[in-house]
């Protein structure tokens, strides 16, 4: 995973626990006609702290950051900023900041005049509105763009614009929808940690909406995986991606191993699961015989001549099977493994290695072996 | 044709405007799509204007502006050119009073409702307004729905005078022309992002200051096409003004009619139908100019 090095970082920033709880959303519903979107759900968002939902499109993700800016009212529940309840007050009183995903900059005015525009809705006169629209300038780098119409912009520019037309007002919160999603992969990979680093430096308070796994585990300090309008975990990235909490999260989040199959043998918080590649030990709790699947992220497995320098101890899983085919990536290399009857998705099996090792061809035959502690197991659905 | 001379040329002035900036390049061939129409106009349209604007200019052994000076000198004849500019700023603005929030109702409908919002903006131009004049009889004559209406309700005591009056003649421009207002304004506003306005609200705006600052300066193209299509159809407006007030309330080309049919008086007529073409030009070139500088400024 290329996310990797900055996971390791991330997990020592210095971000919530202390922290009092800025945000409290509690019992929140929201239905659009028969579809409940919103799902009685809860969260609560430290101040300084920035917070991902995750999640597919109609998860609710959206829908819950329109309920919180004031653009949708929730049908149940209650939302609190800094102590005080906002749940029936109009978007204009709440001071909360949206970036929206398509950034909905003020096409008839100039950069500055966006920028400047919040401050003047809320009664500040131009002359006293024209030093903070200047610093806002500033802190996004656009100071030299200031009087251009924005239509004129680049895509990433007119993000800068809409993040600093946002901050001017110096909100209590800001919220993202998808605000990376209009621009390219590269361009994507430079705005994710130049904007994290400016709200790091504001302050501010941040939710990210998004339902690119990648971005929520670049700019989150937590991530709350969503999933038919409730919050399937609420975790930071090492967690959600170490132990997620469900086959759900477990897919959404990064690749994976994984392999159905029916334990056959339970005892002592380890069960034995029969799967179409062997048997497969793992720490879990699982009544015998009972369905379950067994999985195991990428860079988890080995090739077998690796494992063979460690300790012959029970630990170990092997497993025996064909390449079925060979992916090179650059910095890593994904072999993807045969399964027997893995015609059907719910059977994968990937490897992730640093090089690409001789002799690693589709067809060829291959031991994979990985450390049982390194393998979850989570019932069937 | 004198009655329509006045909405034609706003299309072929424009077209010629937007062909211009083309010239210096080669000729698209695409361009030869519109020959058809362009020979159509110059035989139905281009060759009687050229006549007209002859025939106003003729005089016995020779050119003569005795026509204008008729037109423009005469008080009679300001007086009705004074009554064609105010039915057509009155028609214009009291279609634009009722048209704008009707075209945003019809572009934010969806569905059912919207289909019935279109029938109710499409149903009066299906009307004849034969059939129209005849059913604003019923209702507003001295003993009519709406005075029967009104005496009921105890509102008034005796039935108003509401036939033929400048105000009746009004509220029927207004009932023709509506949907030339509706149209432009809610194809603009069709094409507004929801989402500004919400940005505007997370920004602190109360719904007045976006109203003013995000949803009116964006809906001026529409306003302003609105505006110059309505007018410049009522400004020359015929068959309303005769059907509803008769020569209570002489228009300009009530006055050409009348010096054509009646008088056989070609250089009356005439003068006035070039008169009418001018006001109608000025306005629909100057409607034009403000749209692309609006335009220009939303880029």
């Amino acid at each position: 995973m290329t996310t990797m090095p900055s996971l390791a970082v991330e997990a020592t920033a210095p971000a919530r626990t202390s922290a009092p709880e800025h945000l409290v959303v509690s019992g929140a519903t929201k239905r659009f006609g028969a579809v409940t979107v919103l799902d009685d759900l809860s969260i609560s968002v430290a101040k300084g702290e920035f917070v991902s939902l995750l999640g597919p499109s109609g998860c609710g993700k959206t829908t819950l950051l329109r309920c919180v800016a004031g653009l949708l009212r929730l049908d149940r529940g209650r939302i609190l900023v800094a102590g005080a309840e906002i749940t029936r007050l109009p978007a204009h009183k709440r001071n909360i900041g949206v970036v929206f995903q398509n950034y909905a900059l003020f096409p008839h005015l100039t950069v500055a005049e966006n920028l400047g525009f919040g401050l003047r809705a809320q009664g500040v006169s131009r002359a006293e509105a024209a030093p903070r629209v200047a610093e806002a300038l500033a802190l996004v780098r656009m100071t030299e763009h200031a009087d251009k119409p924005v239509t004129a912009l680049s895509g990433g520019q007119q993000q800068r614009v809409a993040v600093a037309r946002a901050l001017a007002v110096r909100p209590s919160l800001l919220l993202l929808d998808e605000p990376f999603s209009a621009l390219d992969r590269k361009l994507r990979e430079v705005m994710q940690v130049e904007l994290k680093h400016l709200l790091r430096e504001v302050g501010i308070t941040a939710i990210f909406v998004t339902h690119d796994q990648e971005e929520a585990l670049v700019v989150s300090d937590r991530i709350a995986v969503m999933n038919a309008g409730r919050i399937e975990q609420l975790a930071d990235p090492a967690t959600l991606y170490g132990r997620p909490a469900s086959l759900y999260v477990l897919d959404f989040v990064g690749q994976s191993t994984r392999l159905t199959g029916q334990v056959m043998e339970s005892a002592e918080g380890e069960v034995t699961v029969d799967t179409p590649l062997g048997r497969v030990r793992a720490p879990g709790l699982f009544l015998s015989g009972s369905q379950v699947v067994v999985a195991v992220r990428p860079e988890a497995m080995m090739l077998d001549g690796v494992a063979a320098g460690m300790p012959p101890s029970a630990g170990i899983n092997r497993l025996t099977t064909r390449i079925r085919e060979v992916s090179f990536l650059g910095s890593r290399t994904l072999l993807h493994l045969e399964v027997p009857d893995s015609g059907t998705t719910v059977n994968r099996a990937l490897i992730e290695l640093p090089r690409l090792p001789e002799g690693a061809s589709p067809g060829n035959p291959v031991t994979v072996a990985f450390r049982a502690a390194d393998t979850m197991v989570f019932p069937a659905s | 044709m004198s009655v329509s001379a006045a909405a034609p040329p706003a299309s072929s002035l424009s077209a010629a405007r937007a062909a211009l900036p083309q010239l210096p390049r080669r000729l698209d061939p695409l361009a030869l799509l519109a020959l058809p129409a362009l020979l159509f106009m110059a035989v139905v349209f281009l060759m009687p204007l050229l006549l007209l604007l002859w025939a106003s200019v003729r005089a016995e052994g020779g050119f003569s502006l005795a026509g204008y000076v008729r037109v423009l000198g005469d008080s009679y004849y300001i007086g009705v050119i004074g009554n064609s500019l105010r039915l057509g700023l009155v028609t214009a603005f009291g279609a634009l009073l009722l048209g704008y929030p009707a075209a945003f109702a019809l572009a934010r409908a969806r569905g059912y409702a919207q289909a019935i919002l279109f029938a109710l903006v499409f149903l009066p131009l299906t009307v004849s307004i034969i059939v129209k004049s005849f059913g604003w009889g019923i209702v507003l004559r001295r003993d009519g729905i709406l005075n029967w209406l009104l005496i009921n309700l105890g509102l008034i005591e005796r039935p108003l005078r509401m036939l033929f009056t400048e105000e009746s003649l009004y509220a029927g421009m207004i009932n023709v022309f509506l949907p030339f207002m509706v149209l432009p304004i809610y194809s603009v506003v069709r094409m507004l992002d929801p989402r500004l306005s919400e940005a505007a609200a997370t920004l602190g705006a109360s719904p007045l200051f976006r109203f003013l600052r995000i949803t009116l300066p964006l809906s001026l193209p529409g306003v302003v096409a609105g505006l110059s299509i309505v007018f410049s159809l009522a400004v020359a407006a015929y068959v309303t003004p005769s059907l509803l007030m008769g020569d209570r309330y002489m228009t300009m080309s009530m006055v050409m009619a009348k010096a054509f049919l009646n008088l056989r008086d070609w250089q009356l007529g005439s003068a006035m139908a070039a008169v009418l073409l001018a006001l109608a030009v000025a306005v629909v070139v100057g409607a034009g100019l403000l749209q692309r500088r609006l335009a220009r400024h939303g880029q």
